[in-house]
C-alpha cells in the first residue's frame, strides 16, 4: 500500500515515519504489560498477607491492637500497589490511543496523496463487505471510558452529547444529514473532511464512496459519533434508556434511521438492541436489532417527518 | 448509499400469477444431457413448440382450430364431425399467421356455421382449451405419422391412437388406452429394480469409487433403454426364428402407446419402459440392443465427455456382458420380488450423506431427507428413479478428480515435488509472518466470512420443501414460513399470496440459510429434470444480514446441489435490482437453452431480463474463491522462485500507459529466459511468415472498411453522443483503432484479428436494442467478415 501512494516523496517520508513511530509505541506499550503482570505478582503476596491476618483473627476471635496496626500497614500497601497498577494500566490505554491515533493520522494522509495524486489512476472503492467488517471493527475497538473516582463521563462518551461549541476533527466519523438524488433527505454515516470557522460549515466525505461524495453541510446536519464506549456497570446514565428514540446505523449499511432503544447494553462490549421504525412490519417496527454504542446517537427532531 | 429497502429486491414483479396451463401440466420428455441414445428430441421439441405456438393464439384462432375436430351441433340430425374451412389454406401447411375465420363463416361439408361446431366450447376455462390444443397438435402428429410409418404393425397402432385423440377431443375427455394391453406396470419387479439390484448383487463388495462407475453405468444403461427404439415385431420374428412373436408383439404394442409415443406426445399419459416392463421384455431385446448399444457409443464416441468415454469404452461392455448373465440365467437372483442385500453391504448405496464436499464433519449440513421428499415423485421417471440414489450420486466429483489425476501431464510443467514444497511453507504458520489479513484485505474473497461461518456452525444451509403426500416436520414448516417473511419483507413488489403459494408447492425446493435457528435468506428454486434446468424463482437475503456474502454462498451451494443432480443450467427472471447479484454468481444475459426447452415452463415476468448460468460439473464452487486464492499464493511463491534464479531485470512495460490494451506473450522482454515457449502448432506457422499474415489482414481489414455497413463501427464512439457508452463497455474497439493496431504490428496471430473484429460486433449488440440499426448493421458486417475470413482460408469452412 504504502509504496503506491509513494509517487510524493514527502508523503513516503511521513509514512515511515509514522511507522517507527508505532513500532516504537509499540515496544513501549509490551515494556508496559510486562510491568503490569509483574506489578501483579508483587501485589499477590501482600494480598495474600492480608487474607492471612483475617483467617488468623478468625481463630483468635478478637481483635487485638496489633491486628489493628498489622492490617492498616496491609491495606496501605495494598491500596498503593493498585494504584500504581492502575497507573500502569492507564499508561499503556494512553499509549494504545495514541497508536491508535497515529494510524488514523497515516491515514488520512494516505487517503489525502491518493485523492490529490492525479497520475495515480483512481482507486477500486474497497469491497462492501470489506467496508462493513471495517466498520463492525471500529465499533468494537472504540476504547471503554474509565474515569477516576467521582469522575462524570466526558461528553461523547456514550449517549453523552457533544458541547454546544464542539468541532469534530478531519476524520471523525459522524452522522451526516444529507440530500438525495431524489430530494430525500438522508442520515449516512461520513467522515469529517474539514470545518470552516467562517462559514460554520463542515466538508464530509460519505464513508461509503469514499473521495467520490463529498457534501457541504451546517454544524446542525452533523451529529459526531461517540468516541468512548460508556461501561453500563459504572456509568449507565451515559447510555440511552429504553423506550428512548435514537438514530441508530442500520446493520450492514451506511445509513442511520429513527429507532427505540429496546434494551440497552449491560455489559461494556455490548450493543445496543433497538427496533427500528420500519412500516413494512405489522407494528411500524422492525424485530429487535442489535447495534453498537458506536453507531447510537441521540435523535434530534422528535417530530414525525 | 444503503438504503436497506432499495437493495433488497432481487426478484420482479409477476406479470400474470401462473403462465396458463402450459407448464407443469405436462411431463414433457428430454433432457439436458446429450446422451447419444436418445433419438426422437428434435420431435419433442417441435412438438412442444408447435404447442406453445398454438396456445399463444388468440381465442378465435384456438377455435377454429378446434373446430375442426368438432361435431356439429346445429340439429340433431347433422352428422357433420368437425367445421372445414370452406377457404382451404393456399399453401399445403396451415399458416401460422392466418386470419382467423368468423364464427359465422359456414362449414365446407355440413354448412352450417362456426360457431355451431365449437358451441360447446362457450364456457370451457383456458386450460381446458389449451389441453385441448395439445391434443388436436398431438393428433395431427399422429396423422403424419401413420403416413410416415411402413411398418404394419406399427401403422395400425399410429391409427389406433390417432383415432383414440381424436375421439377425446370429440369429447372433451382424457385418454386411455383399452383393449386387451392392460395397464402398466406389466411386470414386477421391473427392469429398473432387477438392474439395480444386478448392481448390488454384483458389486456391492467393491471399492467405494468402483462400485460408483457400476452404479454410473447401470444408471446410463437404464437411461439408454428409456429412450431407445425397440425393433418392429417383423424383424424380431426374422432375427428369432424359433420364437413366433406374439408375446413380443404385446409387449411392442404396450411399449409404443406408452412409453415411445408418449415422448413426443404429451396428451397421452407416459411410462418408462423401465418402469413398467420386466424381465421378459428385456430377454427379447437385450442381445439385440446391446449391439446396437455398443455400436452407437463406438462410432459417436468422439462425442462423448473424455471423463465418459474411458467409462463407456472400458467398463460398459464388460458391464453388459454381466448382466446378460443375470437375465438368461436359469436361477438369477436379482428378479426376486423379494431381493435383499445384507444391509451392511446394501445400505451404502442409498445411504442419504451429507452434501458438502468440503465434509467437514462440524459443518451442519442439507436435511436431505427433506430435499429427497415424495415432491419430485411427480417429475420425470428417471429423476424419480435415481433420487433415492443421492448418496451415491455426491461422490461423483471425487470419481472426477480422480480421472483428472490421471490426466497426462503438461510438458514443461512444474515439477509435484516444487508444488508440494510451495504448499508446505504457505500451509505452515511458522514460515508465514504478517497477521491473518485475509477477512479484511479489500480482495477478500466475497464469500469467504460465510464459508467460515458455516464451518464453525454459525450459519447452515438446507434445502427444503412441502409435501402433500407426507406430513412434513414441524422444524420445516416453520422454516418454510420464515423463507416465505424474508421473501416477502425483501421482494416488496411482489405479492404476499404469491410468495406463500410458491414456497409451499411441492414442486418447487427452497434452499434456506439458517442463522440461530431462523431462517435469514434463501433461494427458491424449482427444478425441470425433464428440460434441463432449474428456474430461480426467489433470491434474497434479510437486510440487516446482507453484504456478508451470504448471497454467494448460497448460490454456489445451490450449484454444488444441482451438479449432484445432473442439472446444469439454471435460467432466471432477474429485474433490475438482481442483474448485478446474478452477474457477480456467473449468470448472464446469453442463453444457450433452446427457448423450447423452457418456454411454458418459466414463469415469465415483464420488464425483468432472462438470465442464465451454466454450471461446470468439475468446479467446487463453494470452495472456488479458496482454491484460487491458494493457486494465486502457489503462483506467487513459483515466480518469486524464478525471480531469484534468474537475476536480470527489465524495465516494466509501459506499451499499456499508451494505450495498448493486449500484446502478444512473445513479446515481453525477458519471457523466453524464464523457460516460456510458445504454445500451438498453428501459432509457430504463422510466425514463420509474419508478413503474408500482414498483407492478408490489410487486405481483409480495407475490404470490410468499404462495406456498406461499415459505417457505425469507423470510429471509436464518442463520449458526447453515448455518455454512458464507456461505463458499459470495458473494451472499446473499432475499425480505426484495429487499422492503427495492424500498422504497428499488433495482429501477430490472426486471433487477435479475429478477436477484435468479433469484440466490436458485440460490443455493439451489448450496448444498443436488437432492433436497432445499429445491430443490424452488425448482423450484416459480421455476416460479411465471417464469408470473407473463410474465403482467405483464415478460419475452417
Amino acid at each position: 500500500m504504502t509504496a503506491q501512494v509513494g509517487s510524493k516523496s514527502c508523503v513516503t517520508m511521513a509514512l515511515v515515519s509514522a511507522d517507527t513511530k508505532i513500532s516504537e509505541l509499540l515496544t513501549e506499550l509490551h515494556q508496559l504489560i510486562k510491568q503490569t503482570q509483574e506489578e501483579r505478582s508483587r501485589s499477590e503476596h501482600n494480598l495474600l498477607n492480608i487474607q492471612k491476618t483475617h483467617e488468623r483473627m478468625q481463630t483468635e476471635n478478637k481483635t487485638s491492637p496489633y491486628y489493628r496496626t498489622k492490617l492498616r500497614g496491609l491495606y496501605t500497601t495494598a491500596k498503593a500497589d493498585a494504584e500504581a497498577e492502575c497507573s500502569i494500566l492507564r499508561h499503556a490505554l494512553d499509549k494504545i490511543a495514541e497508536i491508535k491515533s497515529l494510524l488514523e493520522e497515516r491515514r488520512i494522509a494516505a487517503k489525502m496523496a491518493g485523492v490529490y495524486s492525479d497520475s495515480d489512476p483512481p482507486r477500486k472503492t474497497m469491497r462492501r463487505g470489506v467496508l462493513m467488517t471495517l466498520l463492525q471493527q471500529s465499533a468494537m475497538t472504540l476504547p471503554l471510558w474509565i474515569g477516576k473516582p467521582g469522575d462524570s463521563p466526558p461528553p461523547l462518551c456514550g449517549a453523552m452529547p457533544a458541547s454546544s461549541d464542539y468541532v469534530a476533527k478531519p476524520g471523525d466519523k459522524v452522522a451526516a444529514r444529507v440530500k438525495a438524488v431524489d430530494g430525500d433527505e438522508q442520515w449516512i454515516l461520513a467522515e469529517v473532511v474539514s470545518y470552516s470557522h467562517s462559514t460554520n460549515k463542515y466538508e464530509v466525505d460519505d464513508i461509503d464512496e469514499e473521495g467520490k461524495e463529498r457534501h457541504t453541510l451546517s454544524r446542525r446536519r452533523i451529529i459526531p459519533l461517540p468516541q468512548w464506549k460508556a461501561n453500563p456497570e459504572t456509568d449507565p446514565e451515559a447510555l440511552f434508556s429504553k423506550d428512548q428514540l435514537v438514530l441508530a446505523l442500520y446493520p450492514q449499511t451506511t445509513c442511520f434511521y429513527r429507532a427505540l432503544i429496546h434494551t440497552p447494553p449491560h455489559r461494556p462490549q455490548d450493543d445496543y438492541s433497538v427496533l427500528f421504525e420500519d412500516t413494512s412490519y405489522a407494528d411500524g417496527y422492525s424485530p429487535p436489532l442489535n447495534v453498537a454504542q458506536r453507531y447510537v446517537v441521540a435523535c434530534k427532531e422528535n417530530k414525525k417527518k | 448509499m444503503a438504503d436497506p429497502s432499495a437493495q433488497a429486491s432481487l426478484q420482479p414483479r409477476p406479470q400474470q400469477t401462473q403462465p396458463s396451463g402450459t407448464a407443469g401440466s405436462s411431463a414433457m420428455p428430454g433432457s439436458a444431457n446429450c446422451d447419444p441414445a436418445r433419438p426422437g428430441l428434435s420431435q419433442q421439441q417441435r412438438a412442444s413448440q408447435k404447442k406453445a405456438q398454438v396456445r399463444a393464439f388468440p381465442r378465435a384462432k384456438k377455435l377454429e382450430k378446434l373446430g375442426v375436430f368438432s361435431a356439429c351441433k346445429a340439429n340433431d340430425s347433422c352428422k357433420c364431425n368437425g367445421w372445414k374451412n370452406p377457404h382451404p389454406p393456399t399453401a399445403t401447411r396451415m399458416d401460422l399467421q392466418q386470419q382467423a375465420a368468423s364464427l359465422s363463416e359456414p362449414c365446407r361439408s355440413c354448412g352450417h356455421a362456426l360457431a355451431d361446431h365449437v358451441s360447446h366450447l362457450e364456457n370451457v376455462s383456458e386450460e381446458e382449451i389449451n389441453r385441448l390444443l395439445g391434443m388436436v397438435v398431438d393428433v395431427e402428429n399422429l396423422f403424419m405419422s401413420v403416413h410416415k410409418e411402413e411398418d404394419t404393425d406399427t401403422k395400425q397402432v399410429y391409427f389406433y391412437l390417432f383415432k383414440l385423440l381424436r375421439k377425446c377431443i370429440l369429447q372433451m375427455s382424457q385418454p386411455i388406452v383399452e383393449g386387451s394391453l392392460g395397464s402398466p406396470p406389466f411386470e414386477k419387479p421391473n427392469i429398473e429394480q432387477g438392474v439395480l439390484n444386478f448392481v448390488q448383487y454384483k458389486f456391492s463388495h467393491l471399492a467405494p469409487k468402483e462400485r460408483q462407475t457400476m452404479f454410473e453405468l447401470s444408471k446410463m444403461f437404464l437411461l439408454c433403454l428409456n429412450y431407445w427404439k425397440l425393433e418392429t415385431p417383423t424383424q424380431f420374428r426374422q432375427r428369432s426364428q424359433k420364437d413366433d412373436g406374439t408375446a413380443y408383439k404385446v409387449d411392442y404394442t404396450r411399449w409404443l402407446c406408452y412409453c415411445h409415443v408418449p415422448q413426443s406426445n404429451d396428451s397421452l399419459p407416459r411410462y418408462e419402459t423401465t418402469q413398467v416392463f420386466g424381465r421378459s421384455l428385456l430377454k427379447s431385446i437385450f442381445t439385440v440392443t446391446r449391439r446396437q448399444l455398443l455400436e452407437k457409443f463406438r462410432v459417436e464416441k468422439d462425442k462423448l465427455l473424455p471423463e465418459k468415454r474411458t467409462l463407456i469404452l472400458t467398463h460398459f461392455p464388460k458391464f453388459l456382458s454381466m448382466l446378460e448373465e443375470e437375465i438368461y440365467g436359469e436361477n438369477s437372483p436379482i428378479w426376486e420380488a423379494d431381493f435383499t442385500m445384507p444391509a451392511s453391504e446394501g445400505a451404502q448405496l442409498g445411504h442419504p450423506t451429507v452434501i458438502s464436499p468440503a465434509a467437514v464433519s462440524s459443518t451442519p449440513s442439507f436435511n436431505k431427507s427433506i430435499s429427497c421428499s415424495s415432491s419430485l415423485g411427480a417429475m420425470s421417471l428417471d429423476t424419480a428413479a435415481s433420487e433415492p440414489k443421492t448418496g451415491e450420486k455426491r461422490k461423483l466429483p471425487e470419481a472426477l478428480t480422480l480421472e483428472d489425476a490421471k490426466r497426462i501431464r503438461v510438458m514443461g510443467d512444474i515439477p509435484m515435488e516444487l508444488v508440494n514444497e510451495v504448499m508446505m511453507t504457505i500451509t505452515d504458520p511458522a514460515a508465514m509472518l504478517g497477521p491473518e489479513t485475509s477477512l479484511l484485505s479489500a480482495n477478500a474473497a466475497r464469500d469467504e466470512t460465510a464459508r467460515l461461518e458455516e464451518r464453525r456452525g454459525i450459519i447452515e444451509f438446507h434445502v427444503i420443501g412441502n409435501s402433500l403426500s407426507q406430513k412434513s416436520n414441524k422444524k420445516i414448516l416453520m422454516w418454510l414460513v420464515g423463507l416465505q417473511n424474508v421473501f416477502s419483507h425483501q421482494l416488496p413488489r411482489m405479492p404476499k399470496e404469491y410468495i406463500t403459494r410458491l414456497v409451499f408447492d411441492p414442486k418447487h425446493k427452497t434452499l434456506a440459510l439458517i442463522k440461530d435457528g431462523r431462517v435469514i435468506g434463501g433461494i427458491c428454486f424449482r427444478m425441470f429434470p425433464t428440460q434441463g434446468f432449474t428456474e430461480i424463482v426467489f433470491c434474497a437475503v434479510t437486510s440487516n444480514e446482507q453484504v456478508k456474502g451470504y448471497g454467494t454462498h448460497l448460490m454456489n451451494h445451490l450449484k454444488e446441489y444441482h451438479i449432484k443432480h445432473s442439472i446444469l443450467y439454471f435460467l432466471t427472471y432477474a429485474d433490475e435490482y438482481a442483474i448485478g447479484y446474478f452477474k457477480k454468481q456467473g449468470f448472464s444475459k446469453d442463453i444457450k437453452v433452446p427457448k423450447s426447452r423452457y418456454l411454458g415452463y418459466i414463469k415469465d415476468y415483464e420488464g425483468a431480463t432472462l438470465m442464465e448460468c451454466e454450471l461446470n460439473p468439475r468446479i467446487p464452487y463453494t470452495e472456488l474463491s479458496h482454491i484460487i486464492k491458494r493457486q494465486k499464493e502457489i503462483i506467487k511463491k513459483l515466480i518469486e522462485r524464478k525471480q531469484s534464479q534468474i537475476r536480470k531485470v527489465y524495465p516494466g512495460l509501459t506499451c499499456f500507459k499508451e494505450g495498448v490494451r493486449q500484446i502478444p506473450v512473445e513479446s515481453i522482454p525477458g519471457i523466453r529466459e524464464t523457460g516460456w515457449k510458445p504454445s500451438g502448432k498453428e501459432k509457430c506457422k504463422e510466425l514463420k511468415d509474419p508478413d503474408l499474415l500482414y498483407n492478408m489482414l490489410k487486405n481483409l481489414l480495407a475490404q470490410i472498411k468499404t462495406h456498406p455497413d461499415a459505417w457505425p463501427f469507423m470510429e471509436p464512439v464518442k463520449k458526447a453522443e453515448a455518455p454512458d457508452y464507456y461505463e458499459i463497455i470495458r473494451f472499446p474497439i473499432d475499425l480505426k483503432t484495429m487499422t492503427e493496431r495492424l500498422k504497428n504490428r499488433y495482429y501477430v496471430t490472426k486471433k487477435l484479428f479475429i478477436a477484435d473484429l468479433q469484440r466490436i460486433i458485440t460490443n455493439c449488440r451489448e450496448y444498443n436494442p436488437p432492433d436497432s440499426e445499429y445491430c443490424k448493421c452488425a448482423n450484416t458486417l459480421e455476416k460479411f467478415f465471417y464469408f470473407k475470413l473463410k474465403e482467405s482460408g483464415l478460419i475452417d469452412k
